[in-house]
């Protein structure tokens, strides 16, 4: 049953096919209380324009997926609430920084290449056999990096980091974070594989710390604080090789 | 799926605008801060000349002193003064987000690390005032 309220959505278009740069297309649709973005999207791709493009998931903002731009701020658009826009016009643009494939849908391909160099999995410099059961760790352990454990690769970071969109070298906030939360966990041995990425100039010497990286994360993983830690690992690290040599491994 | 190849030659590449930083109030108060840097370093190459006026002997360096006292030059200390304050205080306000302090097993919180740079900041900073004003 209608209620009689509308709403505009201004979404990014780009068919590479008939466009050469993107264009905007505006849609009004019922607004609906209880919609998020992604809802609205759905609604315009199922009852209005089926031609519309954009990734999404799980719609419970655990998949990293529907991240967008919302009126210019990186969102995932599964949490973002039409109620919090109305009667404002909401849009919706493919995240920043990154090229655009279709309509909303980003090529991520930086990200991954960027996000595999890191090696974000846990390194034993030798494996125990399965029958020797799992590598054990204590509830403090398991705090110094469950903060960083729950990045969902969304991208938002990438969005708002400006570093990124200038310098698309830059490893960047969740690579880093990733990178650094395995560096913390006391069952990896694999933190010197990481470090020619980590620490190179394209990694966390790269950031200049605006620290927008953290405020947009939906996860509140905050990758500034981690590239900072990072930092500070590093230098500590290479203090102690130049006074300490002998007790390198 | 798209293939590699396919998708570099549509893929629409954006660049960032040249104001980028006066999209958001976060990125431009980080250029501000950025900024103060310049104001900082003008203060010490002026230092570094009074410095330099000192091996041309007393009177050209009291003469540079005393036009030190000149209406320009104390706004543009006082300029440099704010910078140098905003500048110290939001860096140190981020002394805790950084630096994880442990005591044995015991994690200092974050507030008390913050409180702690702020307070060495205080003391440091009395100190040098105390040998400046007690120099001669």
């Amino acid at each position: 049953m209608s209620n009689g309220k509308n709403i505009t959505i201004t979404v990014t278009r780009y068919r590479p096919e008939q466009e050469d740069e993107p264009v905007e297309q505006s849609y009004d649709i019922e607004f609906q209380e209880d919609w998020v973005v992604l809802d609205g999207l759905n609604h315009i791709k199922d009852h209005i324009d089926g031609s519309l493009s954009f990734r999404w998931s799980c719609r419970m903002g655990v998949c990293g997926s529907c991240g967008m731009m919302v009126n210019g701020e990186p969102k995932l658009s599964c949490a973002a609430f039409l109620r919090d826009y109305y009667p404002g016009e909401v849009r919706v643009e493919p995240l920043n920084n990154f090229p655009i494939v279709r309509d909303l849908i980003i090529d991520m391909t930086d990200f991954m290449d960027k996000l595999k160099a890191v090696q974000p999995w846990i390194i034993r410099e030798e494996e125990k056999p399965v029958s020797e059961g799992e590598y054990l760790q204590t509830p403090e352990e398991l705090k110094e990096y469950k903060q960083f454990s729950m990045c969902i690769n969304c991208m938002l970071c990438y969005a708002a980091c400006p570093v990124y969109g200038l310098e698309t070298e830059f490893v960047g906030p969740a690579a880093i974070a990733l990178g650094h939360r395995y560096n913390l966990d006391s069952r990896d041995e694999g933190q010197e594989r990481r470090q020619h990425v980590i620490a190179s100039a394209e990694g966390i010497w790269e950031c200049t710390y605006i620290g927008e990286c953290s405020v947009v994360c939906p996860k509140d993983v905050d990758p500034a604080a981690a590239i900072q830690r990072s930092k500070v690992a590093t230098t500590g690290g290479w203090f102690k090789s130049v006074l300490l040599p002998w007790g390198k491994k | 799926m798209m293939s590699e190849q396919e998708t570099e030659h549509k893929a629409y590449v954006r660049r960032v605008p040249i104001t980028w930083w006066l999209h958001n109030r976060r990125y431009f108060l980080f250029m501000v801060r950025e900024s103060t840097s310049v104001f900082i370093a003008l203060f010490i190459l002026g230092y570094l000349y009074q410095l330099f006026l000192i091996s041309r002997g007393a009177e050209v360096h009291d003469s540079f002193q005393e036009s030190l006292r000149s209406v320009p030059f104390v706004v543009g200390y006082v300029i440099v003064l704010l910078f140098a304050l905003y500048h110290s205080v939001t860096w140190l306000g981020l002394v805790s987000k950084i630096q994880i302090v442990r005591i044995g097993r015991l994690t200092v919180p974050p507030v008390l690390v913050g409180l702690g740079a702020y307070l060495s900041w205080v003391v440091a900073s009395a100190v040098v005032a105390w040998m400046f004003l007690n120099l001669k």
